[in-house]
């Protein structure tokens, strides 16, 4: 009996406390996504268009690391029994994916260009009874400083 | 060339499937299987039980037998002694069994009773507060007596075992499920117990109708244990508790017992 | 829609830039699959169940990666990447992001 109790309130504690986190997330995720959707980001090698006198050119980089709560790691549990997707799962890597493409872009404010991005993930914690802890991802790119090409073709944001 | 970047409006990226109604399917679905293979692999046990011979039995479990030196193993905190009682041989050659049988008293406030593979019954000493009289006792020992001759023992056993594999194969290493899966396999088993104790009351009454011409005391036992629940403050708890338990409720079983009685056309004795 | 995984295409102009679109899943095998794959693990070789649940997560990431781009009227997605990891164990985990642009024929 106590276990049940101790069982249904964690999955209780998980369901309501992580949801609410995760709308808080997406909600944040989409503003900031909304705000900074001006900054050119391609994942190709040649910078789009001409560029003026560049100033400066840095390799930049944005990682999150975001958790699983209980109730998804019990549902997906569940889930690998009968197979098919993870649903649970697939918020989780969502929204660390575009949380780190985010500070990626926060921390090169002023850029002119980001380029060649490349995004890695990795699951860390990963411990004994194969349980996932939490998933890191890593965005990585190069970000142009540039100023604006004295006349002529331009790449614009519009 | 033009940047014109755009937000997608809708995320096809995640499911949008609330949460809660997938995981109600899937529990639904593990509990259809998990009953389904419970159901399959006791009805195994059923079947396999009935064909170990009392004889085969107490080969067995010989290295399980309790003796005096090795009495430990069962319980740590209470002693275990042997205990004698003058009816007890003439109630097994009622209940028709052939092995010898032990008798064993365990000093414990419970009121409890339990037949072990082997041939070692064990008695509980808080039975003898609520059975004072030979009557009372005598029924008690039949009710072991008829579990042991309907290998009920064996039959728990097996479930018991089926069900550690079935909880444990299907939670796998999560403990998470495990601790959800275990409590309502034990509740289904409880149910099941219930059935077998109520045809173990019908053989006990038998067993003491062979004995002593009338089955008077039968029901001694469990009076007093529901003079002492009427009184416990705790009653309330008790009753949330009964469906947990494999015995049925104190009252239900009193009258079950009459009722077989009298189907059976026992005389209600002094 | 046109995927590829090179910067330009050959006889196409790219016109517009419409960003990072990316498509993700992560999908699991029954536990029966899991536990047979077990024990092919023994004798090694080809885990037919694995390459398929591979196959099916780089399908279903693939829609989902047409899916977004249409959503944003892109033509095309240029420079396309994968990656997997292993974010649950027995769950494929497959990622593809690229650019999306609009094309049009060269002259």
């Amino acid at each position: 009996m106590f276990d049940i109790a101790v069982f249904l309130s964690l999955i209780s504690l998980g369901y309501f406390v992580g949801r609410y986190l995760e709308k808080r997330h997406y909600h944040s995720i989409n503003t900031r996504e909304q705000a900074l959707i001006k900054v050119i980001t391609t994942n190709t090698k040649r910078p789009l268009g001409t560029l003026g006198k560049v100033n400066k050119v840095e390799l930049v980089t944005g990682n999150a690391v975001i958790s699983v709560d209980y109730f998804k790691r019990v549902a997906a549990g569940l889930r690998k029994l009968f197979g098919g997707n993870l649903t649970t799962y697939e918020t989780l890597v969502d929204r660390a994916r575009r949380e780190a493409i985010l500070r990626l872009k926060e921390s090169c404010q002023g850029a002119t260009q980001i380029i060649n991005l490349r995004i890695e993930t990795s699951s860390i914690s990963q411990g004994k009874s194969n349980q996932i802890g939490s998933v890191e991802v890593l965005a990585y790119a190069t970000a142009i400083y540039a100023d604006a090409p004295q006349a002529g073709k331009q790449a614009t944001a519009e | 060339m033009k940047y014109q970047a755009r937000l997608p409006e809708h995320n096809s990226n995640i499911s949008h499937e609330h949460p809660l109604k997938e995981f109600a399917l899937l529990l639904a679905g593990l509990a259809i299987i998990m009953a389904a293979l419970y159901w399959a692999l006791g009805l195994a046990v059923d079947y396999v039980v009935p064909m170990i011979s009392p004889e085969k039995e107490q080969h067995w479990f010989k290295t399980m037998r309790i003796d005096k030196g090795a009495s430990h193993w069962i319980s740590q905190d209470n002693t275990i002694s042997p205990y004698d009682s003058p009816i007890f041989e003439s109630l097994r050659s009622c209940a028709n069994i052939e092995v010898p049988l032990t008798l064993w008293q365990v000093d414990s406030d419970q009121p409890n009773a339990v037949a072990l593979p082997g041939g070692d019954i064990l008695l509980f000493s808080g039975l003898f507060d609520h059975a004072p009289s030979e009557n009372g006792l005598a029924f008690i020992l039949a009710h072991e007596l008829a579990h042991f001759k309907h290998r009920d023992h064996l039959r728990s056993i097996g479930r018991g075992i089926v069900l550690m594999t079935v909880t444990g194969f299907i939670s796998g290493d999560s403990a998470a499920l495990a601790s959800l899966l275990t409590p309502a396999g034990l509740a289904t088993q409880a149910q099941y117990s219930q059935t077998l104790e109520s045809a173990a009351d019908a053989l006990a009454l038998e067993i003491l109708n062979c004995h002593y011409g009338h089955v008077g005391g039968a029901t001694e036992f469990f009076e007093n244990m529901l003079k002492e629940q009427d009184s416990s403050a705790i009653a309330g708890i008790e009753q949330l508790n009964h469906y947990f338990s494999s015995h049925p409720e104190t009252q239900a079983r009193i009258d079950n017992i009459e009722q077989l009685r009298q189907q059976l056309g026992f005389d209600k004795g002094p | 829609m046109l995927i590829t995984n090179t910067e330009e295409i050959p006889g196409k102009n790219i016109t517009t830039c419409l960003g990072i679109v990316s498509g993700s899943t992560v999908r699991a095998k029954h536990a029966g699959k899991d536990i047979m794959a077990g024990f092919k693990n023994l004798v090694g070789g080809e885990l037919t169940a694995y390459t398929e649940l591979l196959g099916e997560a780089r399908d279903q990431a693939m829609e989902r990666l047409k899916d977004q781009a249409t959503q944003i009227g892109a033509n095309a997605i240029v420079n396309i990447r994968f990656s997997t990891s292993s974010v649950a164990a027995g769950a494929s985990e497959i990622y593809i992001y690229g650019t999306a642009v609009i094309i049009e024929d060269a002259q």
